[in-house]
């Protein structure tokens, strides 16, 4: 009889464990799915879920890491099929996300438009972050240059994009950036790069301005420039293949010098990934651009009108400053709406720009661009 | 290799049972199909039927065209031939004389050598990159450790070519082992005393009695390893340089950052031709040894 009993043991084990995937979006249990990194899953659950819960009786949050921008997309696609059969996609809310990337997500109406939501809040929202309406900007963060400064002291660090490349020409291999397309530290600074072969003005890029001739124009000189500093970059021309491969590298001291989101360094020198004796410092002539992560809320969802209270939630003052204090990032409202002594302290770390760089047809070009001039290290002429 | 010995069924009535014999595989087998013999179809017409921007369809070789006259997509191809051809030499290299070893020691070591050698199976690639870099990287553990005894730092593999072979072969040892382990169980013990009986050197017994009679299962090991290898992700990607990408990451990030579908399904056909070699080798070897 062991025999039975194991295999009914092992049925009734391998039944549990699929029935969470039957389960439906519960009522007052707002589904929340990540591309974030853990530090943003860390302050989600750390302060924003036990506020909100605290602020809303009855109504809990269930924080899931989706791994990244397609593991949410899939969650996308399914709620997709379901608003196609009127079922339930048993998710509310999407955290870093671009609601765009749904293929005729925003046509069939499956995201809420926020500009018609009516969020108490919406009016604060940083103008400088916004996209379009059915994505919600409510944090920003910012690439920094993060150095070791035991190897370089903070009053021999470059402060504007010509100091930076003489430097890393002056010390080769001490600079490693990692590839523009997985994760934004490399790819804001390959930005920077691009915004300094175009006269340092943002202005010039924005979401529908691209075409092939302006990519051409625009893009290759910059390009010109990363493949000049190539050969001085670690390993002769080496790229990470993401934020946390750099930091790894600068916490072993294979290199002096990295581009890093303000956010994870802070958190990486908190939890002891990177030593105390890392500095961070911001380019003074224009900073390495930033972005504005956003939020999307299903249109039909089970908790709709829930995760839509948690949106105009994260836009208070409250959430936004511990923003600021608690996860290193930015606000996504507009500086007037942080209290008076928290805007004080940070004036001197902030500068009250972000140059955002556009996604769209901008990033595919930037993506697919350097992978072939920059990153295969050989003249294409020779 | 195992699975031969169950090709010959011991049906006492084979007509009467034949229909359930069907059946029996028949789930399976439309799950193949429908899984994966259709998803392949499927993605050949896409590749080779435009749609054309006023409507209506025609026949189209130009992805093939592009992907073949592309010197960047070409040297993505020779990188991957390139890692999987070097690791399924060093897979060969490392894992034969480990799997002649543990098949003719007696002694207890072996025991530990063989949980050793199947050990990578257990470790997750994401995991086993991340213990690289930190091993291997640049100031290593192996830096710290050649540091001590005032030795020069290695040049690191990390971001060259080189992380990915050492990464895969490490990962692909298991399988490997197992397999030519599996096939060294045909070589009887009275064969090898007989050849010594009459002279053979070590040379000459691997070479002329213990080699044909493996040649099946290595012919396997390596389709196998190659099959995982040409289109692994995660290894080439952590640990290998950003240019030029093995087709696993190309693939990728052609689907989802360049949002060009039908050219990331090119590359995959393309990857795919070059496998179905090693799968049909497979196959031809696993019939070759079922027909009596």
């Amino acid at each position: 009889m062991k025999r039975r009993d194991f295999m009914l043991a092992a049925g009734t084990a391998a039944g549990a464990l699929m029935l969470p995937r039957m389960s439906f979006g519960a009522e007052g249990v707002i589904d929340v799915y990540f591309t974030s990194d853990q530090n943003v899953i860390d302050f989600w659950t750390n302060v924003v879920k036990p506020k909100f819960e605290a602020a809303n009786a009855g109504i809990t949050l269930n924080l899931v890491d989706g791994g990244d921008g397609p593991g949410v997309a899939a969650i996308g696609d399914r709620a997709m099929a379901a608003l196609a059969s009127g079922s339930d996609p048993q998710a509310d809310l999407f955290e870093g996300f671009d609601t765009r990337v749904t293929v005729d997500g925003i046509a069939k109406g499956l995201y809420v438009d926020f500009e018609t939501a009516g969020l108490s809040n919406y009016s604060k929202v940083n103008p400088l972050a916004f996209d379009i309406p059915t994505n919600l900007p409510y944090r920003g963060s910012q690439v920094l240059l993060a150095y070791d400064t035991t190897k370089l002291a903070p009053a021999d660090v470059p402060k504007t994009w010509a100091d930076l490349v003489a430097w890393i020409k002056a010390n080769p291999g001490q600079f490693i950036y990692n590839r523009p397309n997985k994760g934004g530290s490399g790819g804001n600074f390959v930005r920077r790069a691009i915004y300094e072969a175009n006269g340092q003005d943002p202005a010039k890029f924005t979401v529908d301005n691209y075409t092939a001739e302006a990519g051409e124009t625009m893009l290759n000189p910059a390009w010109d420039i990363l493949m000049d500093l190539a050969p001085s970059l670690f390993d002769g021309g080496a790229y990470t293949s993401g934020n946390t491969q750099s930091l790894q590298l600068l916490g072993q001291s294979a290199v002096t010098m990295i581009p890093a989101w303000s956010d994870q360094a802070l958190s990486a020198i908190d939890q002891g990934v990177l030593p105390e004796t890392t500095g961070l410092v911001q380019l003074q002539d224009l900073g390495l651009p930033g972005g504005f992560t956003k939020l999307a809320v299903l249109s039909n969802g089970t908790n709709k009108d829930a995760a839509l209270k948690l949106a105009d939630f994260l836009l208070t003052e409250e959430i936004q400053s511990a923003v600021l204090t608690e996860l290193g990032g930015f606000p996504g409202v507009s500086w007037d709406y942080i209290s008076a002594d928290l805007r004080e302290k940070f004036a001197d770390l902030i500068p009250q720009t972000i140059p955002n760089f556009p996604g769209g047809d901008w990033e595919k070009a930037i993506n697919e661009g350097w992978y072939r001039a920059v990153a295969p290290n050989v003249d294409p002429a020779s | 290799m195992t699975i031969a010995d169950a090709g010959q069924p011991v049906l006492a009535a084979p007509e009467r049972r034949r229909p359930i014999g069907l059946l029996l595989v028949a789930v399976p087998v439309l799950l193949v199909i429908w899984l994966i013999i259709w998803p392949i179809i499927s993605a050949i017409i896409q590749t080779l039927w435009m749609r054309l921007p006023e409507g209506g369809e025609t026949f189209s070789l130009e992805t093939y065209r592009f992907f073949f006259s592309d010197g960047y997509s070409l040297s993505n191809l020779s990188i991957t031939l390139w890692t999987t051809g070097v690791c399924a030499i060093l897979l060969l290299v490392v894992c034969l004389p480990i799997a002649l070893y543990l098949r003719f020691s007696d002694s207890k070591v072996a025991a530990y050598v063989q949980g050793l050698a199947i050990f990578p199976m257990f470790v997750p690639s994401i995991i086993l990159s991340f213990a690289f870099i930190r091993v291997l990287g640049p100031n290593g553990t192996v830096d710290l450790l050649l540091n001590a005894m005032s030795l020069p730092k290695i040049r690191s593999p990390y971001l060259t070519p080189w992380g990915p072979v050492i990464g895969l072969v490490w990962d692909n040892i298991p399988l490997t082992v197992l397999i030519l382990l599996s096939g060294l169980g045909n070589v009887s013990n009275q064969a090898i005393e007989a050849a010594r009986d009459v002279g053979a050197g070590r040379f000459a017994l691997l070479w002329h009695i213990i080699l044909p009679r493996i040649s099946n299962s290595i012919l396997v090991a390596i389709s196998f390893a190659v099959l995982g290898i040409f289109s692994a992700f995660t290894l080439p990607y952590v640990l290998g340089p950003a240019a030029p990408e093995m087709m696993g990451p190309f693939m990728q990030r052609t689907f989802r950052e360049l949002y060009e579908p039908r050219t990331a399904i090119t590359q995959a056909v393309i990857t795919f031709g070059f496998c179905i070699v090693f799968g049909l080798f497979y196959v031809r070897s696993v019939a070759k040894n079922r027909t009596p």
